[in-house]
Parts: C-alpha cells; structure tokens; sequence
C-alpha cells in the first residue's frame, strides 16, 4: 500500500510508493562524466582559473602555482557578478535588481580522479572547514544575504568536469526554499518551543529505524519523508543554527560522518551521480533558537517530471526505512564515542 | 565568414576551418596566434576541440564564441581565455581579440 508522507518543516507531501520496492540494483547510475583530455582545475593549469582568492599550500609557495592541496577560484564566467550596487527597483508591478553576487569554485584536491566519498576523512575536514572560511570571507560584505554552498557529483546531477569540486554562490537575496524551510522551523518552534531539527533527532535515535551513520557529533538520516530515493540528510546532534558559527572540533566529527554517509552510497549504488546542499541560516539570522543547519544529499537516480513539477508532489519508489538497510549494510558502523 | 571579413579589415590574417577536425589539422599546421571556436559545431563540439588542441598547446589563446549563454555552467569552458556571446554586432568579440593580440 503507497503511504503518504509529510514532512514536519516544509509541510510538503511525498508519496512512499512501496510496492514499487525499488532496490539498488534497479537504479542504473552507470553514467559518467568524461575523465580524460585537458582539465583546467588540475595542478600545473593554474593560469587557466582566476587568481586563487584562498588555498591550502605549504609555507611559502606562490599563489596560482603547483603545490596546493585545495584551492578556491572565482568564477572565470560568472553568472552574477561582484562588482556593483544592488539597485534594488520598481519596474510597474515588478521588482528586480542589479545581478551582484559571488560564485567561487572550491577545487576540493589536485588529483583528478578522486571523489569526495574516496578522500581521506582529514581532506574532507579541510573541505568543509573551506566552505566555513570562505562564508565567513564573504558575509563581510553586506550585499550578501546567504550564501548557497553546493556539489554537483556526475553529469547526471549536472557536473560537467569530473575534477572534485564544489560551488559556492552569495546571493543578495535569502532564496525562495530556504524561506520556505525557515518560516516551516519557526512556525514549529513557536507552536512547540522546540526546534523541529532537534526533536527530529531525538525521534529517530529513538526509533533508529532511519539511521544511516551517526557518532557524537552528527546523525545521518533518511528524512521521513524522503522525496528520493536514498536521499540522506546530515545533521549536528546538538542544536546549531549556522554552520559557519560551528565550534572548530565538531569539523573532524561532521567529515567522518559525511564521508562515511557518501562512502555508503558509493558502495550501495554503484558510484551514483548525486549533488548535496547546505542548508543554514541567512547571515542575517545566524543564531537563532528555530532552524537547525544540515546537509542535503540527493542520489539522482529518478528523474522529476510534470507530476513533481506542476503539484510539488514527489513519489518515491524507495521507502527510507528500506533505504537505511541497503545503506547500513554497505559498511560496519561508524564507533559511536 | 562575417567574422573573417571583419578581422581582415582590421588587419588580422584569418584562417577558416569547416569544423573541429579541420581546426585541429589548421592549427598543427599554421600554428596561429589566436584560435575562436564555436561550441556548436557539426560532429565534434567547440569545447572537444578546445581540449584536443590544450593538450598539444596549453598557451594558444582560444575565445570561444556562441549563440549560447548556458555553456557558460560547464567549467570545460575554463580551458578557453574568454567567451563571448555571438551577436550581430562584433564589437564584444573584436575587442576581445584585440586585448588578446593587440594588432
């Protein structure tokens, strides 16, 4: 019997369509973004970016030269662009603005064909304390309201290099979604007085049915109301508003949990395209007592259609409960310290 | 042709090729200053051109110039030293050769 699903934050609907029973197997995630020819991001192509704006490299080495581990560039062709006033006007009835904002490319090592889930734990903590560096880099500028930080792993989830990398983008305005997912926490927290995250949290380490990896620190999950199959979100145990306010030590915990979460779907999904966000609080909001800032992590392995896109409805063929055993059993737990 | 005309009468010598593959031999054989590719090209794309010819030569300035504003996502493009939008008017695209090869 389909089951249908609400999640508790966006109020939105999804339809757990179990008797479809998809398993792993029935997903093809062969695709592959071409590895070969000439890659602008790799060590030794250094003059075909924009000037690094941060990196990882020893003491004493030049900018935009070999020896870096991680490296962050500006967009060579931007969307938006960082020079110049908002403008914020009236056209009639419409609004619009001038196209500011940010777009960086975090190149996440040197190496080409590595991935993220293959990195060492300690890498990814360096990625992640990137993002964390970088948006507190860019908050300085008072046109930025939030900042949008993101991967794009294969073509399908719409990499077009297979060079690790992720993107981070300032935008001038907070985005629909994240409203959305803001107002759905605060609503929550003022009916109950509790974060919607944290009680989230509490349930499923309570029911441990939805639990994909965990240690002090984080839970991964796979939400309730799952709209993907083996969509997993990854979340601080504790209540955290703003990623990039995170005491320094919880870093080495979420890298653990996150590359142990990705690892599982490498292994369980035969290395699927997948992209992840992080979702946090506006710069004008970063501590507060409602939202609670995660990741997202969407395998791409069903495609949306006019059903999701004209009802905001999605159907998912995998349920997470079914999800979290195929994931479980891909590798022993993480040690629970 | 428009192109060539213009960069002609600018005084540029212009070398035209009829798609990747002949760009790939033009280029081993004139070895230009400049190369400008389209992406949409019949058999092999502007951007597979563009990375054959990097792995023979990293340094060639190459524009890429296109119809199209999406290509703009794929970070492939990075290989290039600009891209420009095609438009009726060349003046985006001829200033954009004359900063990479001042004539």
């Amino acid at each position: 019997m389909p089951e249908l699903r609400k999640d508790p934050i966006s109020g939105r609907w999804v339809i757990i369509a179990t008797e479809r029973g998809k398993r792993p197997s029935s997903f093809n995630s062969t695709e592959k973004v071409s590895t070969g020819g000439f890659c602008p991001l790799c060590a030794g192509n250094e003059d075909k970016t924009p000037p690094e704006v941060f990196a990882y490299r020893p003491y004493g080495s030049q900018p935009d030269t070999p020896g870096w581990s991680l490296r962050v560039v500006p967009n060579k062709f931007p969307a938006l662009r960082i020079e110049g006033e908002l403008d914020r006007r009236g056209e009639g009835i419409y609004d619009k603005m001038n196209g500011v904002g940010a777009h960086e490319v975090i190149v996440e090592c040197p190496e080409h064909d590595q991935t993220f889930s293959s990195l060492p734990v300690s890498h990814c903590e360096k990625i992640l304390l990137t993002y964390r560096d970088r948006i507190h880099d860019l908050y300085r500028d008072r046109r930025f309201k939030y900042i949008s930080i993101f991967r794009n792993q294969g073509e399908a989830a719409g990499a077009s290099l297979s060079h690790p990398h992720s993107q981070l983008i300032a935008l001038p305005v907070v985005p629909k979604r994240s409203v959305e997912e803001l107002a759905g926490a605060r609503e929550y927290f003022n009916y109950k007085e509790r974060c919607v995250y944290c009680d989230i949290v509490r349930q499923e380490k309570a029911q441990g049915v939805r639990i994909v990896s965990e240690n002090q620190g984080f839970l991964a999950i796979a939400p309730f109301a799952s709209r993907f199959p083996f969509e997993v979100w990854v979340l601080p145990q504790q209540h955290s508003s703003s990623f990039e306010e995170t005491p320094e030590w919880y870093y080495a915990s979420l890298a653990e949990v996150f590359s142990d979460t990705l690892k599982r779907l490498t292994i369980t999904l035969n290395d699927p395209p997948y992209n992840f966000m992080l979702h946090t609080s506006p710069g004008n909001e970063k501590i507060n007592d409602y939202y609670h800032w995660h990741f997202e992590i969407i395998p791409r392995l069903t495609k949306v259609a006019g059903f999701e896109w004209g009802s905001g409805f999605y159907i998912n063929p995998t349920s997470p409960e079914d999800a979290t055993n195929f994931l479980q059993e891909a590798l022993p737990a993480l040690s629970v310290r | 042709m428009l192109y060539m005309e213009e960069l002609q009468d600018l005084g540029y010598e212009v070398i035209a090729a009829s798609n990747g593959n002949d760009a790939i031999k033009k280029f081993e054989i004139y070895q230009p200053d400049l190369i400008i590719l389209d992406i949409l090209m019949p058999g092999m794309s502007g951007i597979e051109t563009m990375n054959i010819i990097r792995e023979k030569s990293k340094d060639i300035p190459i524009i890429l110039c296109t119809a199209y504003g999406e290509y703009k996502q794929d970070l492939n493009t990075w290989a290039s030293d600009a891209y420009v939008i095609k438009s009726a008017d060349l003046a985006e695209l001829l200033t954009t050769v004359n900063k990479i090869l001042p004539i």
